[in-house]
């Protein structure tokens, strides 16, 4: 649809704009909007819906159940222990891996040889699928498996018993060490994924700054807390945002890890999975539903809170 | 909708091709079909399904002989060998009833997961598996086929499966809701060469264990899962269990059922057995069959897999050992074939399932070495004895209660963590398994 | 969310910072600077080498730090590529020798490998085209969807424009497995749970990303208007100022968005998982999974590792080629508006 009689309407510089403007515009977004209304934002709607009835998979809504599924999900022990795990998961597993990232990140950005290499080389991890990661971990963290052979190589085994750990210990099959074990996968993986958030914003501070510094005589230990690291207060945003949402939303490896019932022992249920396995392995999709619903909420108050915290970070 | 318009032409297809072959009309859905005058019905066609057909003139009966179409059967795959069985056994189906075709898929990941978003849509196979564990609540949710008509009408015979074995797939109305395709007791797998004498009771179990301790590298005596799946059996052994006979009143709680756990613990703290997983083994077949335990409490689903993996490893089965009950016991496990109610075929699913919970599918089917039979008037496979003759005193090991799987879960992990924390304390255990058998008779 | 932050789905992260502000500023794609007419090029590697610490040439504590600082890149290096080296390595062994610390294999076989060749159900070449088809397909769609859509946020104007892009950063945070339930009553309404159709729903689900949309936004934010300004003046309607101007300027975003697309839908686990009924139907982690609980490779790990190794070298290879790619669409994904 040309638009010749308004070609020499200044609208560019006016900022006018046009009912064939507006027409294009919603033409160009309508395929992925109406998408994400029907397969994202209506699901929640629709979730909403299913979570205040009585839901039989196969004859749809069978009672009116008002808020009741909120209230068990309150007093359900599985569903504290999933809540546990998620804010343990993600306590632990966010500072860990912006602090890793942020660590390569600065090593990275440094003028040294073969960098490029290096940060490919970090990155790498990220690439392989969750599957593939998690199925070789286990094959790593088993009682018989590389890490715990390669500690009795090292001599190392009198140093884990000290801390309880026996030569054989099933790093991933003991509730006792299983969540930490998906903590250290993840944390591997996604070190690489900051790293590179990070190197862009660290690329946004410029030499002056650096050789400012260097001129006033402060130590490098110094310039990176007094300065680099205050600086990259977007990127610090940016990251513990994505990991924190990131880190709620904990399923795959959980579920290639300890199957859909959490195991062992709940070590590692995580909210999603929860949610997951009261949907497919009790078929109570309704208390499914208000699991969700509640961790949208979480997320969404996250994030504001976050937003609060960080105030409108500037540019980069 | 196209699911509809489908539907139709096939009860149309089917119906045209009954009337042509001068047989009864049988509707693709629902029930049996009337018989209209047809008391001859069995002596027209092709053979019939394996069952035996009685018409009476009272009752309506059910003609397999006029029922074409085909079935879409499905179900998990455990190994290798047991498609194959599987697949011979379909074969054999398909040679004695040609106007039936089987469509078999195999539903791959976590079966009750894919088989809850196969019953919200109402897009069910015909005919599938349904384990013991979830028969009732299958049943309750009205996920299945109710058979008692089905199985008048045909004159199936019911009375030779073991109680144990058709009781799980009962729904709460009592109608019967699946048919046990095979059944497996727990049975004591041991290494010819470390255990010469097959242990009769628990107390020489643990002796024989004892003498087996540091030997051969092994890395425990026995393998143990911690869990009910097998503890249970344990739990039996010794005069406890989970609920009553009826069902309704909470038997965890009573001094049997509590010396009965402690003992399944003292197991694991007297390091008489382990986990398989901290064997570094996926399950107590391999640990078996690599040599690191001589000891394993399993099925007949042990056979096949040691004979293709770890064929030079010796082995011989004997009944679970006795308790302190002083019964014989043991526990089943078993699955089940039931026909959705969604299913469009469902005719053409009970033609099937005559056949395969009959005496030839069965037979058929156990000759494969894989399972063993759930029936009575089936013969026994070779070399399974010790199995099959347990089944008369096994008591169902999983679906014998409403909630089961959340008492299943509530024992698991309570008596998980007493292993791995090693403080290995009953107590613990029984509250928490007690408390949730509460749960869940309050619930139903 | 991405598999790279420990969750499911394939999408890469991005953050619910709000709206852009009109001028935009500039992602990691672009050069900072003057615009240059016509010349958008890739970020060139000079920027890259920003120094990020002071180093004082000739300064010999400065050598040793750098020694120190080789050691600890190295160190790391090797911490990242162990375990994909004995994912490798353990595919050349036999099963007991497994479970030994053996790191050249004893004896060395090839029987996992043909055993993954030749006997796996569904072969690896089936599971190979499913994992490509579906990824092909989902990273056209969204390509040609993100491009538009991100076109349309940066430079239409029409009511509404805000808090539709709103819209679409709030989907970045609806958790996929919140949607299961809703999207496959969805999706099976219109028949895509039985036979082909299932990888229909696959795509569907992926179809298009909110990051990709995001994106697509930021790059095109950040070219200059006189560009279009000069194509609608000489009478460009808005499609052909899009498909004819823009688009081709977008070159370096678009290859971003290929790239990292075609690698998350590779990995993805979720929607697969729920909709690829059919075994023949599996994409390659899926198949995976499965081969590790129901198939029977538990602690048969050679095969396992062999499937491990495979289902990484597309992914590999395409990393080596485009490794500037996922760096800088990663990177320009986390510039904020």
């Amino acid at each position: 649809m040309t638009l010749r009689a308004a070609a020499g309407d200044p609208r560019a510089s006016t900022g006018r704009s046009g009912r064939g403007e507006w027409f294009a515009g919603y033409a160009f977004i309508a395929v992925p909007m109406l998408l994400f209304l029907v397969l994202n934002i209506g699901s929640i709607v629709y979730s909403a819906y299913i979570s205040v009835f009585q839901w039989n998979i196969r004859s749809g809504a069978t009672g009116f159940l008002g808020l009741k599924n909120y209230q068990t999900a309150l007093g359900d022990p599985t569903f504290h222990r999933a809540i546990q795990n998620s804010i343990y998961y993600a306590v632990i597993w966010v500072p860990l891996t912006m602090a890793v990232g942020l660590f390569l990140a600065v090593l990275v950005n440094q003028r040294l040889r073969g960098r490029t290499f290096f940060r490919a080389a970090y990155y790498f991890p990220a690439i392989a699928s969750s599957a593939a990661v998690t199925i070789l971990w286990i094959f790593l963290a088993a009682p018989d498996g590389f890490f715990n052979a390669v500690r009795a190589a090292l001599g190392l085994n009198p140093l884990f018993a000290f801390f309880g750990y026996p030569p054989n210990q099933n790093w991933i099959g003991d509730a006792a060490t299983a969540l930490n074990s998906v903590i250290l996968l993840n944390a591997w993986t996604t070190s690489g994924t900051f790293m590179l958030f990070y190197l862009a914003s660290l690329q946004t501070i410029s030499r002056e700054v650096y050789e400012a510094a260097a001129i006033d005589g402060a130590g490098s230990w110094q310039t990176f807390w007094r300065i680099t690291f205050p600086l990259l207060r977007p990127g610090h945003y940016f990251v513990a945002t994505v990991a924190v949402i990131g880190a709620l939303q904990l399923f795959d490896q959980a579920a290639i890890a300890g199957g859909p019932n959490g195991d062992p022992a709940n070590a590692l249920m995580t909210v999603v999975l929860y949610l997951y396995n009261q949907a497919f392995t009790r078929f109570d999709f309704d208390y499914a539903a208000a699991i969700g619903l509640i961790l949208f909420a979480i997320i969404m108050t996250l994030t504001l809170i976050q937003r609060r915290v960080f105030g409108s970070a500037p540019t980069w | 909708m196209r699911r509809s318009l489908l539907a139709l032409g096939a009860s149309i297809a089917v119906i045209a091709g009954a009337c042509s072959g001068g047989g009864t009309p049988a509707p693709s859905t629902g029930g049996p079909a009337g018989s209209a005058g047809a008391p001859s019905a069995e002596a027209s066609g092709g053979a019939s399904a394996g069952a035996s057909e009685t018409t009476t003139s009272a009752a309506p009966s059910f003609d397999s002989s006029a029922v074409t179409g085909t079935v879409k059967l499905s179900g998990w795959q455990s190994s290798d060998a047991e498609k194959k069985a599987l697949q011979d056994t379909i074969a054999a189906f398909e040679a004695q009833n040609s106007r039936i075709k089987v469509d078999y898929s195999v539903v791959a990941g976590d079966y009750p997961t894919v088989m809850a978003t196969n019953f919200s849509s109402k897009n069910v196979p015909d005919l599938f598996y349904v384990d013991a564990a979830f028969g009732q609540t299958w049943a309750d949710q009205g996920f299945l086929q109710p058979l008692d008509d089905y199985i008048a009408a045909s004159g199936f015979d019911v009375s030779t499966f073991y109680p144990g074995y058709i009781q799980p797939f009962k729904g709460s109305d009592g109608k019967t809701y699946g048919l046990p395709k095979d059944g497996n007791t727990i049975g004591m797998a041991y290494n010819t060469a470390d255990v010469t004498t097959a242990p009769t009771s628990l107390d020489q179990l643990s002796t024989t264990a004892q003498g087996l301790k540091g030997k051969d590298n092994l890395k425990a005596p026995m393998c143990l899962n911690a869990s009910l799946d097998r503890g249970l059996a344990f739990i039996y052994a010794n005069g406890g269990a989970i609920v009553s006979d009826d069902g309704k009143s909470n038997m965890v709680n009573t001094p049997e059922t509590t010396q009965a756990v402690q003992g399944y613990l003292d197991l694991f703290k007297n390091g008489l057995g382990m986990t398989a997983s901290d064997m570094g083994d996926g399950w107590c077949g391999d640990s078996l069959g690599k040599k690191h335990a001589a000891v394993a409490f399993e099925g007949g689903w042990l056979d096949p897999a040691m004979s293709s993996t770890y064929p030079d490893v010796k082995y011989n089965w004997g009944t679970f050992p006795q308790g302190s009950s002083g019964q014989p016991s043991t526990i089943s496990f078993t699955a089940s074939y039931a026909i959705g109610a969604d299913s469009q075929n469902k005719d053409q699913a009970w033609v099937l399932l005559q056949y395969l919970a009959g005496v030839d599918g069965m037979t058929k089917w156990t000759s494969g070495g894989v399972a063993l039979p759930s029936r009575s008037d089936v013969p026994t496979p070779q070399g399974k004895d010790a199995l099959v003759q347990q089944a008369a005193n096994a008591k169902p090991g999983s679906g014998f209660m409403k909630g089961f799987t959340d008492v299943q879960d509530a024992f698991n992990k309570a008596f998980l963590t007493e292993v791995q924390k090693k403080s290995y304390q009953a107590g613990p255990v029984i509250q928490a398994t007690s408390a949730a058998v509460d749960k869940a008779l309050a619930g139903s | 969310m991405t598999d790279r932050v420990g969750s499911a789905g394939d999408a890469r992260p991005v953050a619910p910072s709000g709206t852009a502000s009109a001028g935009g500023s500039r992602g990691a794609l672009v050069q900072a600077g003057p615009a240059v007419t016509g010349d958008v090029a890739v970020l060139p590697r000079a920027r890259l080498d920003e120094v990020g610490t002071a180093v004082r040439v000739g300064d010999k504590r400065a050598h040793w730090r750098r020694r120190a600082a080789y050691a600890v890149m190295i160190t790391y290096a090797v911490l990242m590529f162990t375990p994909f080296a004995w994912s490798l390595i353990t595919s050349f062994k036999t099963q007991p020798d497994a479970v030994q610390l053996t790191f050249i294999p004893q004896p060395p076989t090839l029987d996992a490998w043909r055993y993954v060749f030749q006997n796996l159900d569904p072969s690896i070449f089936r599971l190979f085209a499913n994992s490509a088809g579906i990824a092909l397909a989902v990273t056209l769609t969204n390509l040609v969807l993100a491009s538009i859509a991100g076109y349309a946020f940066a430079r239409l104007r029409f009511p509404g424009r805000e808090l539709l892009f709103l819209v679409v950063l709030a989907t970045l945070m609806i958790p996929d497995q919140l949607r299961l339930v809703p999207v496959y009553l969805i999706l099976n309404g219109f028949g895509l749970t039985r036979g082909p159709g299932q990888y229909l729903a696959v795509v569907l689900t992926m179809v298009i990303m909110g990051t990709n949309i995001f994106l697509m936004r930021q790059y095109f934010l950040s070219i200059p208007r006189e560009i279009e300004e000069a194509a609608r003046i000489d009478g460009a309607s808005f499609f052909t100022t899009f498909s004819r101007v823009m688009l081709p300027l977008a070159t370096p975003a678009l290859a971003a968005v290929a790239i990292l697309q075609f690698q998350g839908t590779w990995n993805a686990f979720f929607w697969p998982l729920i909709f690829l009924r059919d075994q023949s139907y599996f994409t390659v982690p899926i198949a995976l999974t499965f081969f590790r609980g129901q198939g029977g490779f538990t602690t048969n790990y050679p095969p396992l590792m062999a499937v491990v190794v495979l289902s990484t070298v597309p992914v590999l290879i395409l990393y080596i080629f485009f490794q500037r790619y996922f760096v800088e669409g990663i990177a320009a994904s986390g510039v904020k508006g």
